[in-house]
């Protein structure tokens, strides 16, 4: 019935809710975080993304990858990550964390290759 | 698995108009009495809708004859504020030369496409002529599974999460046990840190700065690129200008223009080389949305986050002979980045 009013009229519509329908209630709902799309940062990422491809592969791209020393361009399980970060910077570290270092690899090593189902 | 070619364009062919519409609610909301306005009072002062009036007409007359063919959510109200982007001519069938072709060889199934060269010169100039772009690049098959793939690449391969928790063993003290194993009637324990213990331990929490690094294969990420300048091509974004020298530094001389010409709300301006006009340069440093690269800074990133994309002629040629050359490569035998005898 209401559907053929609504080809009939010209806007069909109601302007007021007869409330039968979805009685959810949206009092608690957070606002949106207000973030501007266009910052510096956000407006220019990914530009160089392809410079080995289009700049005659002089540069690799895991280059652009700004952070520790001993994870550009690498990728690993823990156990793999911290044997590499030994190995890179072990020797330049604060004795209490490479006591840490030291301990944990021991005990991932042990983990992974004595324990389990997976050794 | 292959998509077909035009599995973007389906839901809107190319041969109708494609109306983008703003409503702009009045600040009293009584003052309107369109229909619509009950569902934008509460979602913020624009909405967005699309369109396509003539066509999606036809596609829904009913057999029932009433005053309008189109059902109540698809019908315009009248007192809608908008500008519809003219649809441009299609260059094939007009007159101006063809003044720039493809310096690769096309295969003979192919034809090039075409698109209209313009210029930035003054801001109601008409198209100089018509340039030809090779198929293999601007003509490819849309797969958008390969586009998401790449997309996602860029968001992550750079991605280092510097998130770290202290285990039971980092954390200070726990060495000592807090009481005796039996006799106290409390529960058994053997240190203050164990991650049962608040102020404890993590015991399997996020474990120091780890890297997201992977790299999609090469010939991938090409193909990325050319669905990319395809998929802008095929959607009128893509426009050839033939120097990006312009009369004045003047930011608002470059909004006004790409307003007049209606190419969008963002731009990516790519051209060769690392020197561009100073006017330009000028123009583009406080603006947000308008944004020059160099063609080395190409990405399918940045050609999905601004919506109209604007090539150099020499960032055509360039872009075309660095990504045509994958197609007739061999398989690298070590690195390209080391010296091989036929390669520039």
């Amino acid at each position: 019935m209401s559907v053929f009013g609504g080809v009939f009229r010209q806007s069909s519509a109601r302007l007021f809710s007869t409330g039968t329908c979805a009685r959810t209630r949206m009092h608690a709902v957070p606002k949106l975080r207000e973030l501007d799309r266009w910052t510096e940062k956000r407006g220019v990422f990914g530009v160089y993304d392809n410079i080995g491809i289009l700049g005659d592969f002089k540069a690799h791209p895991k280059d652009l990858i700004r952070g520790p020393v001993w994870l550009r361009g690498f990728s690993g399980n823990e156990l793999q990550r911290l044997i590499r970060k030994k190995r890179m910077v072990g020797g330049r570290m604060l004795t209490e964390d490479k006591h840490s270092l030291d301990k944990r690899i021991s005990f991932l090593y042990r983990r992974f290759n004595r324990y389990g189902k997976h050794r | 698995m292959s998509f077909p070619s035009h599995a973007v364009m389906s839901c809107c062919p190319p041969d109708q108009q494609r109306a983008r519409m703003r409503i702009i609610t009045p600040s009293s909301p009584r003052a309107c009495s369109s229909h619509l306005n009950t569902f934008t009072t509460g979602l913020g002062s624009q909405l967005y809708t699309e369109a396509a009036p003539g066509a999606v007409a036809k596609r829904f007359i009913s057999s029932v004859s009433g005053e309008s063919a189109l059902p109540s959510n698809l019908r315009l109200p009248p007192n809608l504020i908008g500008v519809a982007p003219q649809k441009r001519a299609s260059p094939s069938g007009s007159d101006l030369p063809v003044l720039r072709r493809c310096e690769a060889d096309i295969p003979a199934h192919l034809a090039p496409a075409q698109t209209w060269l313009e210029s930035l010169g003054s801001r109601d100039s008409e198209p100089l002529g018509v340039v030809d772009l090779h198929p293999d690049v601007f003509s490819v098959p849309l797969r958008l599974d390969i586009l998401h793939a790449v997309e996602v690449w860029q968001r992550n391969f750079k991605r280092i999460s510097h998130a770290k928790v202290k285990s039971r063993a980092e954390v200070s003290g726990g060495g000592r046990k807090p009481w005796n194993q039996k006799g106290s009637g409390r529960a058994r324990h053997g240190s203050i840190r164990s991650p049962l213990w608040r102020g404890g331990g993590v015991a399997h929490g996020p474990r120091g700065p780890s890297s997201y690094y992977y790299m999609l294969p090469m010939k991938v990420r090409v193909q990325g690129l050319k669905i990319a300048l395809t998929a802008k091509l095929a959607q009128d974004y893509l426009h050839i200008v033939d120097s990006l020298e312009i009369p004045t530094p003047d930011p608002h001389y470059l909004l006004d223009l790409v307003k007049h010409r209606q190419w969008g709300d963002s731009i990516l301006i790519v051209d060769v080389g690392d020197e561009f006009p100073q006017n330009i340069l000028k123009a583009t440093e406080d603006m947000k949305t308008v944004n020059i690269i160099p063609a080395i800074g190409l990405n399918v990133h940045s050609m999905l986050k601004h919506e109209s994309l604007v090539l150099t002629l020499e960032a055509v040629k360039f872009l075309e002979k660095k990504l045509l050359w994958h197609d007739v490569r061999y398989v690298p035998l070590y690195p390209f980045k080391l010296p091989y005898s036929d390669l520039p």
